[in-house]
């Protein structure tokens, strides 16, 4: 999920620095006569298929309503806005014409087939730490499944400078470490397969690494949690505000069914990355990142679950009948009490809000998207929707609704910015369906 | 139906056996495109279309052969089925089943061949209204005599056939029997009987004794309790024309005395399914200034009127407040010869004061109400093909509003049927059938098409006719023995009868005209020396909105007043109240009561009172701090249909947030005659839950010439975890039956008011009572 | 067109996105026991079943439901005895009925979820749904009624 802003003025202070130009030169690579290409593999075109969908590939390749891979997909950069590329087999327009070299570079090296440098919106510095036999499963799966669909990319909509893709190339050499994947030696082979995953494919720290000022993912803070698209990704360390640290099961019931009874559900742009995305990796695929993540996050070797947070989370959602002193509890008995409330245990489906991450996290922003706009059958659990109280409710109520959860239910400080933050948010048009 | 299966695409393999539902759901659509060609129900002849709450498509039974009808009320078919004629709005009291069964007992049929159709508006049935707790009360006469002749028709019939003395056979379960002969009613019915009654021989009926009812007061299951349990009762929101279009109203800035200087709609033209917008024009001046917003689905409409903007002159009373009101009604009591005073053994009580040891005064506040009714108002309009207007509504007052209806129409009264539908609840609301109009005046203006209007609940609360806010101010005199020499009650408040039914206001012994809905209970069965009751209609008020019949009407205001008053009275001369009251109840002068509806008079009030003290242990429970126990009483809603009531509550008060805790309330009724005895309980629980939601947790305000609350964001009626433990008893009792929709409702705010003086020592004398109120009553 | 399954049955329907599911059930689809009390979430009158989790349908746009399976009241059993619509006719709930389809769908949905409630547990889950003929003494009556109906019928079964 690369869906965020992208700080492309870095390449123009590299300007100057030199035999840059030397650097940035990266030669066209001859094209191929797709017809000429032999059929491959079914097992390896199917493990491509699973890779493609676990790297999200169509999730920013496709068009809202357009057809699969075919690019398109706008990006807004915060400078301009970026249109993805059209990944489908397409002789003209798509890539064809790309050889399985020219497409390892462009996955690894973020070149073009014709040489020119690619936007990082496009999330090679991961895939770089993919092997080549995966890149290639991935050429595979597209040039024999996906259907070629000529269209013309629209231009993007950079200023110059930023419009250089040369340029980029500097931005690479600052940022980006080329290396191939190195197994640590100090980890099991099933968490050195998570961390593969992880850091390549799945690119986690895509969202979830907080950038420096020139939109490069800061190494020393991997996986510290951001901001995207008006949306936290949370931490996945042990600064994560989850009041049940997370473990490898949670990772792994939240990866596979959108949900993990102690956190929470996969709404927003992590959606389409759990439904769309990893759970269609292999299960041991799925056991191997949440090992990893569960490990980054701190708490694999820990308690497994704090109970005694659940437990008193539980205790502060006993219904009280003093419920109409606080204009935010009151709204929370009758709107949202009926669905999420429990009794001696979380049950799947009735989330608990106390301790739920949206109330736990550092910014109110997962929690008014929710309350906003609600949960859609295809988000989350699957099939199960919560509705949106974008029209029934006005913003100061759901001010004040949020304000119960995070003081009496989560029991931490209050947001500073609450108010405003949903005032903004509200004025925000929903999302399309 | 073609719409509505192009639109809902059935996979192949899905169609077949199990979709019936959506066919049955439908065939009230049937019905109603049945009748508008003319065909159904033989409308306007039968005047009959109707709705039978049993039957899963709305539809009433027909009869089978010959059939026998002795009256207007009821048929009995040769299958022995009898189907009884309801002209009571079905809302929550399960008033069919209690109506049916007065006439099946007479008539000795048994339960399970009773069928019963709430009828449609026709001139037959005379005034069509459900409201003040009447309904069994003026049916009892009625339909026992209904039902008496035809038993005395069928025995006639049968000792004739056997040629033996009708005196010597018996009716019973649909039978008539001498000993050695027997006949079905059905075969009776069969063999071709007619006979009918004039009003004389009908008077001439002999009754059952009271100990030989049958169905009367005995459990019977309500036959409209099936139908609201799987989806199928038929409500006015599920009413359904072919071809119909849908509005939703854009509601001016002021009640009364808005117009429309422009509309524009550009921006709704991009809203699909928009259709256009209507100004209505309104020769019966019902809804000024309104403009409906009409499109092919319901949502349509609703998201086209969100665009359109209106441009309105508003009526001259745009800015006025809860404030204004009140201060008006404060103006208006102190003008000592405003409004009307009502009868009493002795109004005079000017001299009782003057010679007064002792003067107790106080003031009382009640705020605005409003129905809330789960169901917001709507309403189905359309001209059929005989040129009747039909009006498919569910509604409280068909009579009242049917006048409005022709002039807004400009069609006479007896081209206009109200079609009867279930009400998601009336409360009064529905007594009030203005919502009707703007539905009939948008249909009118498409030339007679179908038109559902309906009410968003903001709507529907900014259009209610709530209950009116109320100030009221009374005093007390005694004497230098500390007793009680006269009494002084001033009460001023919206009236709706003024505004809505002129003609209904009796006339009080200064020849003033008052709404008795706006008073009742002031005169109240206490014998206080000389009584004056000043009855005081706020003309504010009455020009800023329509002031409502609401659940409990006057004496929702007036007995929180006079049943606190008597605390404080009590407490003025160091009596228990429990005591003072019954020193007070002593069946004196017009208090003794009087047949066939006050027998024993202020006696079985009392009675009443001294059994909830007696469940509620009051006085001798050992309770602990900052809890008391709380007494009123009422006698319902007027006094020429008393029902008795008590209540106690027992609450808790918490120092700190105001909180009330109400822990537990026990009512005792005393209202005759129990017709239908498990519909009397919930009728009682609801009144009483609803006494307690406007004791502490209802309320809204006028602000700009609007109440402020507008749906249940703010507007917070008692809900599922504010409702305590209730006990309700019934005195046994063979009098005439009357009301108990509303009489539980009033005795709780007072009766929690007292009981918060007795936990902490003090006095709240505003509706609702806040947290607030209290924590500020409590630093006094 | 919008594809979901509603009583065990696909319909696709036709309608803008963001109709709320209320409407598309009653107006498009044509089952009107699901009713309208208050369009905010506040009053529970529209409750139906959406991937078996009680689900307010007026503030639930029809896109939100794409690919799930609804259960409306007409629905909740085939033969109108679920055990929780044999307690509300045992217990002669029902006063206008106006909120009882919500209830019955509500209730139905907590006893899925907590078999054997407290009182503490109704109060909690049921205050959502408001009841203007205040039949909630009732209520409470017919859940812990069902309740135990169920939790017998399970125990049966087993
Ligand atoms: S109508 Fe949906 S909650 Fe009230
Ligand atoms: S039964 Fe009337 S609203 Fe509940």
């Amino acid at each position: 999920m690369l869906k965020r802003v992208f700080w492309a003025t870095s390449a123009v202070i590299l300007i100057g620095a030199a035999g840059f130009g030397i650097y940035a030169y990266k030669p066209a690579i001859e094209p191929v006569d797709a017809n000429s290409r032999t059929a491959f593999d079914p097992e390896i075109v199917e493990k491509g298929r699973v890779l493609a969908a676990a790297g999200y590939c169509s999730e920013c390749h496709t068009a809202e309503g357009g057809p699969p891979f075919a690019g398109n997909y706008p990006m807004d950069t915060g400078f301009g806005t970026i249109y993805a590329t059209n990944l489908t087999p397409a002789k003209e327009t798509g890539i064809g014409s790309y050889s399985p070299e020219a497409f390892r570079r462009a996955m690894k090296e973020g070149v073009r087939r014709d040489g020119r440098h690619l936007f990082p919106a496009f999330p090679y510095n991961h895939f770089t730490k993919m092997s080549d036999e995966d890149v290639d499963a991935i050429y595979a799966y597209i040039m024999t499944e996906v259907p070629p669909v000529e269209l013309e990319t629209k231009e993007n909509e950079l200023p110059f400078p930023l419009d250089l893709r040369f340029l980029q190339a500097g931005w690479k050499l600052l940022f980006v470490d080329f290396d191939d994947y190195e197994v640590d030696q100090a980890h099991s082979e099933e968490w050195n397969r998570g961390a593969y995953l992880a850091e390549g494919l799945a690119h986690c720290g895509a969202c979830h690494t907080p950038r420096n000022p020139l939109g490069a993912e800061i190494e020393s803070d991997q996986y510290g949690g951001a901001q995207i698209n008006g949306w936290t990704a949370p931490a996945l360390t042990p600064r994560n505000a989850s009041a049940v640290p997370w473990t490898a099961a949670d990772f792994k019931s939240y990866l596979t069914e959108g949900v993990s009874a102690n956190h929470g559900i996969s709404a927003g742009p992590m959606g389409p990355v759990v439904h769309i995305g990893i759970r269609e990796l292999p299960e041991s695929d799925i056991d191997a990142l949440s090992l990893y993540l569960g490990e980054k996050s701190g708490t694999n070797n820990g308690d497994p679950v704090d109970t005694s947070a659940v437990v008193r989370s539980l205790e502060r959602g006993r219904p009280d009948p003093q419920y109409r002193k606080d204009q935010g509890e009151r709204l929370y008995a009758t709107a949202c009490a009926s669905c999420h409330y429990n009794t001696e245990q979380i049950a799947a489906g009735r989330p608990d809000l106390g301790i739920n991450s949206a109330t736990n996290l550092e910014t109110p922003d997962n929690l008014i998207h929710v309350i906003l706009d609600g949960v859609s059958g295809p988000e989350g659990i699957e099939g199960v929707v919560m509705p949106g109280f974008r029209d029934a409710l006005s913003p100061t109520e759901i001010t004040a609704i949020a304000a119960y959860l995070r003081d009496a239910r989560a029991n931490r400080p209050a947001w500073p910015d609450l108010a405003e933050t949903v005032t903004r948010l509200s004025n925000t048009a929903a999302p399309a369906e | 139906m073609a719409n509505l299966f192009s639109r809902l695409r059935q996979s192949p393999d899905a169609a077949g056996e199990n979709i019936p539902s959506e066919l049955d759901l439908t065939r009230r659509g049937f019905l109603i495109s049945a009748s508008a060609a003319g065909a159904a129900f033989g409308f306007p002849l039968a005047g009959n279309a109707a709705m039978d709450p049993e039957a899963a498509d709305g539809v009433p039974a027909t009869s089978d052969g010959a059939t026998f009808e002795p009256t207007i009320w009821y048929w009995i078919d040769s299958e022995g089925l009898v189907n009884v004629n309801i002209i009571r709005a079905e809302m929550g009291q399960h008033v069919g089943t209690a109506i049916a069964r007065i006439l099946a007992d007479e008539l000795e049929v048994a339960w399970d061949n009773v069928r019963i159709t709430h009828v449609d508006s026709a001139e037959k049935w005379g005034t069509m209204v459900t409201g003040g707790s009447w309904s069994v009360w003026q049916s009892w006469p009625v339909y026992r005599k209904a039902g008496a002749a035809g038993r005395v028709a069928l025995i006639e019939a049968a000792a004739e056939k056997w040629g033996v003395d009708p005196a010597t056979c018996q009716a019973r379960d649909g039978t008539v029997s001498d000993g050695s002969n027997t006949a079905t009613y059905a075969s009776l019915v069969a063999e071709g009987l007619q006979r009918s009654f004039t009003e004389d021989e009908l008077n001439a009926l002999p009754l059952k004794p009271h100990a030989e009812l049958r169905l009367v007061g005995k459990d019977v299951k309500a036959l409209d309790i099936d139908t609201k349990t799987n989806g199928q009762a038929i409500y006015g929101l599920d009413a359904s024309v072919d071809g119909m279009v849908y509005g939703v109203p854009l509601i001016p800035p002021t009640r009364l005395g808005s117009s429309v200087n422009s509309v524009d709609d550009s921006a709704a033209k991009d809203v699909k399914g928009y259709l256009q917008t209507l100004t209505l024009n309104d020769p019966s001046g019902t809804v000024p200034g309104w403009v409906v917003v009409l499109g092919d689905t319901l949502m349509a409409a609703k998201r086209a009127s969100e665009h359109v903007s209106v441009d309105w002159q508003a009526g001259e009373h745009a800015g006025v407040s809860e404030e204004d009101i009140n201060a008006r009604s404060r103006e208006l009591i102190a003008d000592k010869n405003y409004g009307a005073i009502l009868p009493s053994d002795n109004p005079d009580s000017a001299p009782a004061f003057e010679a007064a040891a002792d003067v107790l005064e106080a003031e009382y506040v009640t705020q605005t109400v409003l129905h809330m009714q789960l169901e917001p108002a709507n309403a189905t309009v359309f001209q059929n093909e005989d040129g009747i207007w039909e009006i498919h509504t569910g509604n409280q007052w068909q009579s009242l509003i049917l006048p409005t209806l022709s002039a807004a129409l400009e069609a006479p009264a007896d081209q206009i049927v109200m079609r009867t539908y279930m009400l998601g609840g009336g409360f009064g609301r529905r007594l009030n059938g203005d919502y009707a109009v703007p539905a009939a005046l948008a249909s009118k203006a498409l030339g007679g098409k179908p038109v559902k209007l309906v009410f968003m609940r903001e709507d529907d609360a900014k259009f209610d006719s709530p209950r009116s806010p109320s100030v009221q101010q009374l005093r007390m005199a005694f004497d230098d023995a500390k007793a009680v020499t006269g009494m002084d009650h001033n009460a001023a408040a919206g009236w709706p009868t003024q505004v809505m039914v002129p003609s209904f206001m009796p006339k009080g012994v200064n020849d003033e005209p008052y709404d008795p809905f706006a008073i009742d209970g002031a005169d109240h069965w206490y014998d206080v020396g000389a009584l004056r009751v000043r009855a005081i209609s706020n003309d504010l008020a009455n020009a800023t909105f329509r002031p409502g019949w609401l659940r409990s009407v006057g004496p929702g205001w007036t007995n929180f007043a006079v049943e606190s008053f008597m605390d404080e009275a009590a407490h003025r001369v160091g009596e228990d109240p429990l005591t003072f009251r019954l020193n007070h109840l002593t069946a004196k002068g017009q208090n003794a009561g009087s047949a066939p509806n006050a027998v024993g008079g202020a006696k079985r009030q009392a009675n009443v009172l001294r059994r909830v003290a007696e469940m509620s242990n009051y006085g001798s429970a050992d309770l602990p701090a900052d809890t008391a126990i709380g007494l009123a009483t009422t006698f319902g809603q007027s006094r020429t249909m008393p029902t008795w009531v008590g209540g106690a509550v027992q609450l808790h008060v918490n120092r700190e947030t105001g909180y009330i805790d109400v822990q537990k309330m026990w009512l005792s009724f005393d209202c005759g005659t129990v017709v239908d005895p498990d519909s009397a309980l919930a009728q009682c629980e609801g009144a009483a839950l609803w006494g307690l939601s406007m004791a502490l947790y209802e309320g809204t305000r006028f602000e700009d010439g609007n109440v402020v609350d507008r749906n249940l964001g703010t507007y917070t009626p008692l809900r599922m975890i504010d409702t305590p433990d209730m006990e309700i008893e019934f005195v046994d009792s063979s009098e005439v039956p009357v009301g108990l929709g509303e009489p539980g409702t009033t005795v709780i705010a007072p009766a929690i008011a007292n009981a918060i003086y007795n936990a902490v020592g003090a006095r709240l004398r505003s509706l609702p009572i806040t947290p607030d109120a209290v924590v500020a009553a409590l630093k006094d | 067109m919008i594809e979901f399954e509603i009583n065990g049955k696909p319909v696709s329907v036709d309608a803008d996105p963001d109709t709320p599911l209320l409407w598309a059930i009653r107006d498009e689809i044509g089952l009107t026991g699901t009713k309208f009390g208050c369009g905010i979430g506040m009053c529970g009158a529209c409750t139906v079943h959406v991937g078996g989790r009680a689900t307010r349908s007026c503030i639930t746009p029809v896109s939100a439901v794409e690919g799930t399976s609804i259960t409306t009241i007409e629905g909740l059993s085939a033969q109108d005895n679920h055990p929780v619509q044999e307690a509300w006719r045992n217990l002669r709930v029902p006063q206008c009925g106006y909120c009882q389809s919500g209830q019955i769908m509500q209730a139905a949905a907590l006893l899925q979820d907590i078999p054997a409630p407290t009182d503490e547990d109704i109060d909690a889950v049921m205050t959502g749904n408001l009841c203007r003929c205040m039949t909630y003494p009732r209520i409470r009556n017919a859940v812990r009624q069902a309740a135990a109906a169920m939790t017998q019928g399970n125990s049966d079964n087993g």
